[in-house]
């Protein structure tokens, strides 16, 4: 008897609380910026250093560059840029070490696949993925205005 | 079975077109099977503790008709949530076989899908798909509630495109 009284009382407590439950198929559902999501790449800022090849921790990612075409311009641009998203962790390093921030991370998560093949992303599709970029990184990114 | 449809007034046609609602069986099993997965607690690392969030409140896997169930027997779908180690594999195996048909594989996080940061070891085996056949992978690490929904979400549609086409759903 007791039990059931302190069972209903949790019940009582409990039942005038606001809902915690993310409607979130229906709803988008929020992430603070620290959230670590899918890459956006930005071509145009990329220097062909190297840096988030070198430091990736499993080698997902890999890229090519060559000379600038204008032979009066120092320095390389981007030819291909891939992550292979099969096995990146998404821990964040690629784009700690990118001195232009050509590669930053956005709150987008939604990348579930039939085939192991879809995971595999080249350039074209990591600057479409403009969508929820971080708000320090969000000043150039494609189709922002 | 004759239904006589050709003899019916223009009226009761239209009567009927706007009353009765016609489907094949397979589309209501698969509306069926696909409102009801039952996963297999399969968690191996990590990623079953997101796997035990998007069953908890905030995320709330019950919307879905997805209800944890921990015997092969009685599950539908099996999560693979974490690391497969070499020792691990013919055990995971044998799980995926003594589910009952039909019966599917979600690769949940990087691991799963492919090896993820123990992608050089000698011990983890480089992606479920080795073992069993795998239908959808989430990739992550590990991938947060939301995205586990997603995939579970990919999965349904995958079963009711498989009914309504009578084909899969990766280009051969």
């Amino acid at each position: 008897m007791k039990g059931l009284i302190k069972g209903m009382g949790v019940t009582l407590k409990t039942m005038t609380q606001k809902k915690v439950t993310h409607h979130y198929p229906d709803e988008p559902l929020p992430l603070p910026d620290r959230f670590r999501g899918i890459q956006h790449f930005d071509p145009e800022k990329c220097i062909v250093c190297n840096q988030c090849a070198r430091v990736c921790p499993t080698d997902c990612l890999t890229l090519t560059g060559r000379k600038h075409p204008d032979p009066s311009k120092r320095g390389k641009i981007i030819d291909t840029y891939d992550i292979n998203f099969e096995i990146c962790i998404l821990c964040d390093l690629c784009t700690e070490v990118c001195p232009t921030e050509a590669i930053v991370m956005t709150n987008h998560f939604e990348m579930a696949a039939y085939s192991r093949d879809d995971l595999f992303k080249n350039m074209e599709w990591l600057h479409d993925n403009n969508r929820h970029i971080r708000k320090e990184n969000n000043l150039n990114a494609k189709g922002v205005k | 079975m004759d239904l006589k449809l050709e003899g019916i007034s223009p009226e009761l046609e239209a009567e009927l077109k706007r009353n009765v609602f016609t489907t094949t069986l397979d589309q209501v099993k698969a509306w069926a099977r696909s409102n009801s997965l039952w996963p297999m607690t399969f968690g191996l690392a990590c990623c079953a503790i997101e796997m035990m969030g998007t069953g908890a409140a905030h995320y709330d896997l019950d919307r879905f008709g997805s209800f944890f169930r921990a015997s092969p027997r009685q599950s539908d779908v099996m999560i693979v949530a974490g690391t497969v180690t070499k020792k691990m594999g013919p055990l995971l195996r044998r799980l995926y076989d003594q589910m009952p048909e039909p019966k599917w594989v979600i690769a949940m996080g990087s691991c799963a899908t492919a090896g993820g940061p123990y992608v050089k070891s000698y011990a983890v085996i480089k992606g479920v798909d080795q073992i069993v056949p795998v239908d959808v992978y989430i990739p992550g690490c590990p991938p947060n509630p939301a995205a586990l929904i997603y995939g579970i979400n990919k999965l349904q549609e995958k079963i009711r495109y498989e009914a309504r086409t009578g084909q899969g759903v990766t280009q051969q």
